[in-house]
């Protein structure tokens, strides 16, 4: 049963509607359910899902996010936006615990530092591509935990020991999240059982309020980045990624788009640093070193590289596949110790070989082929209408990871 | 001047344990123009492996050596089979990314194997000095490992310039389309290079973890490769004895300059590569000896 859809139709934009809302909707409701930290088992294992985990993978959501400007529209191999996640937390915690700044109003000055420290390491980038890009960027990752750990610097930092952030974020008053909670449990059938009684405490209705600041931002972050994909820069951008050279052709300024676009980068990975520190009160050197520089490039990869929507997928997959990984306890015919080893990692390793053979889109387009067996948007003749543009573009994505590349003319 | 002296001999040692690995580095990137981010850590595995044959089964440690540089070549080669050459050489992406997946599995699978405990290695050299000058002890370490890279970079040079499959491999990197019309094959003859890529590795990261100052545990080759690789950068990636210059450079800037510079804390040793590495690919590309690229447009 597979319905066509034509493009601009009523049809159309009500379905577009209709999905969006759904996904808002979720977005929103998912607080109220995993705040109980709902748990699931397989066997003798019990795997978590709480709301916690939750708020800490929307923050890496935005950080694949800039990795995927970069890497996946730009074509500029870049890994080192752990480095600028790592900045942007630590500029958080250290406003927020010695200065006393409100969470938020840290972003004033995490955006505009990140997207100049960004650009920064981007003009050096202009003159380094390819892979010579990517060895210096996971070098640049891994100076990181170093550089905190200096000494002139540690007091602020807190050095290696980390630095918690004592700060909370408490629902304000005027949010009636225990009522939402109480009306919630009562829908029939399906309230109790995934709502529970309704009930919050304090520290619930904390970690609820957290999370929705999250998505919020993570919701503008997003709603931003797709504006500029969809704009005039926005083709500059991926006119580079392309093709450099007909890009130059064309007008567009390589090296201002290029930095630029770095910068941007950037400063997404400052803003996922703010959203971390706000969702776990905690930061420490080693989280953002090389193994985290990578963990980005997996969840890009997972969710697909050249989308937008892939980065939702792959902040997730960085928190919840190192999680549950954790929480296996037992595997016929593997020793137990080696469970107790860094079993995500290996998993994330995994992960990031096997699907750049299996799923090179990754899961946005594994999820696209299956629903254009549902429904089939027609795209209306004589109408320009951007989504066509994107939809070439998008094409051009998907064999960014392709194991051959037939446009390719050998270069005789 | 002892105080120099000592910094210079661990300079010259440590220099020489990056060429090695910054070596492995380099014929990778002869034969595919690919960096291999899994370098470093195929060299940790391969010292777990000498590890394991030499004090686990109790066999002499260079047996143990040869019998480690034999089976992470045959893994070497066996990956280049399965995940590699399947991709187009020239879409960098894919390569990077399965490369940093392979790094990312072989530093949890040994962290899961072996956990992160340090441990003490059986050095392959004595444990003695050779000399001593005051302070400054030229160890047997120092002079060992610098004899040992340069024969290594003597025995490659020998089997590139005088074998068939060493022709084979030139031909192949120079150009591989050519190469492959005067009917080379190109797939076994990189493959070649990745299993004698891994065996030096393995070589390198044995010789790094022999100093009796150091330890080893599954995260110790991250950082080698960062230097190995600012070093081969700073040699040419295409040249086997820039390898060894870029190597001891780097080594003699880390122990010397960051000794000796006020203002450079000693934990800032990393940034220097890195800084070294960001400097050399704005100024010289192509490196001290390296060959220059050319691009078409």
């Amino acid at each position: 049963m597979s319905g066509t859809l034509v493009e601009g139709s009523s049809a159309h934009r009500t379905y577009r509607i209709v999905t969006w809302a759904l996904f808002v909707a979720l977005a929103v409701l998912v607080p109220f359910w995993a705040v109980q930290t709902p748990s699931f088992s397989i066997g003798s294992s019990t795997f978590t899902f709480s709301l916690s985990n939750l708020s800490h993978g929307v923050s890496y959501m935005v950080a694949v996010l800039g990795l995927g400007l970069l890497i996946g529209y730009n074509g500029q191999i870049s890994l080192g936006n752990s480095f600028f996640m790592g900045l942007g937390a630590y500029i958080t915690a250290s406003l927020v615990v010695d200065n006393e700044w409100p969470y938020l109003l840290t972003l004033l000055v995490v955006i505009p530092f990140t997207f100049l420290v960004g650009m920064l390491v981007g003009i050096p980038a202009l003159r380094i591509r390819g892979l010579y890009l990517a060895l210096v960027t996971l070098g640049l990752a891994a100076v990181f935990p170093a550089l905190v750990r200096h000494d002139q610097v540690s007091e602020r930092t807190g050095g290696a020991n980390g630095k918690r952030i004592s700060s909370d974020l408490d629902a304000p008053s005027w949010l009636p999240l225990e009522s939402i909670a109480e009306t919630l449990a009562k829908i029939p059938l399906v309230g109790e059982w995934a709502f529970g009684e309704g009930r919050l405490g304090g520290r619930e209705e904390g970690a609820i309020w957290v999370y929705l600041l999250l998505a919020a931002i993570a919701g503008i972050a997003f709603w931003l980045t797709r504006n500029l994909i969809y704009s005039r820069p926005g083709r500059s951008i991926i006119a580079i990624r392309d093709n450099e050279t007909g890009a130059a052709v064309s007008g567009v300024n390589l090296s201002v788009t290029k930095t630029l676009t770095f910068g941007m980068s950037a400063a997404l990975g400052g803003v996922a640093g703010t959203m971390y520190a706000m969702a776990v009160q905690f930061v420490a050197p080693d989280v953002f070193g090389v193994n985290l520089a990578i963990f980005l490039v997996v969840g890009l990869v997972v969710g697909g590289v050249g989308t937008l929507s892939g980065a939702v997928v792959g902040g997730l997959v960085i928190v919840f596949v190192p999680l549950w990984a954790s929480q296996v306890e037992s595997v016929p015919g593997v020793p137990e110790r080696f469970l107790r080893g860094p079993t995500g990692s290996f998993f994330l390793g995994v992960l990031l070989i096997v699907l750049t053979f299996v799923l090179p889109g990754g899961v946005v387009y594994g999820a696209r082929r299956l629903r254009s067996r549902l429904v089939r948007v027609q795209p209306s003749r004589g109408t320009a209408v951007p989504d066509d543009v994107i939809d070439v573009q998008e094409a051009a994505a998907e064999g960014l990871l392709s194991r051959h590349d037939p446009s390719r003319v050998s270069g005789l | 001047m002892e105080l120099f002296l000592a910094r210079l001999f661990d300079g010259i040692s440590s220099g020489a344990t990056y060429a090695a690995i910054a070596v492995a580095l380099v014929l990778i990137y002869k034969a595919t123009t690919l960096i291999n981010f899994a370098q470093g850590e195929l060299a940790m595995l391969g010292t777990f492996v000498t590890y394991v044959i030499a004090v686990e089964q109790g066999l002499p440690v260079v047996v143990s050596l040869v019998l480690a540089m034999v089976a992470t070549a045959v893994l070497a080669a066996v990956t280049e089979r399965a995940l590699i050459r399947p991709f187009d050489p020239s879409n960098h992406l894919p390569l990077v990314i399965i490369t940093l997946g392979l790094f990312l599995l072989i530093n949890a699978l040994a962290g899961m194997i072996w956990g992160y405990d340090p441990r003490r290695f059986p050095g392959i050299f004595p444990a003695d000095d050779l000399y001593t000058f005051g302070i400054a002890r030229l160890r047997w370490y120092t002079v060992g490992t610098l004899v040992t890279v340069v024969v290594l970079l003597l025995l490659l040079s020998l089997l590139l310039r005088k074998t068939k499959i060493g022709l084979a491999f030139r031909a192949v990197s120079s150009n591989l389309e050519s190469a492959g019309l005067v009917g080379v094959r190109a797939g076994p003859t990189l493959q070649f290079g990745w299993a004698l890529a891994a065996a030096v590795g393995t070589l390198a990261g044995v010789l790094f973890v022999s100093d009796p100052v150091r330890q080893l545990d599954p995260n110790f080759a991250q950082r080698v490769l960062i230097f190995a690789s600012a070093a081969a950068v700073l040699g040419g990636l295409d040249s086997l004895w820039g390898a060894l210059a870029g190597g001891l450079a780097l080594g003699l800037v880390e122990s010397i300059v960051v000794g000796y510079v006020e203002w450079i804390p000693s934990q800032f040793g990393l940034a220097t590569a890195v800084f070294v590495l960001i400097a050399v690919l704005i100024i010289r590309p192509e490196g001290l000896f390296g060959s220059k690229r050319v691009e078409r447009v």
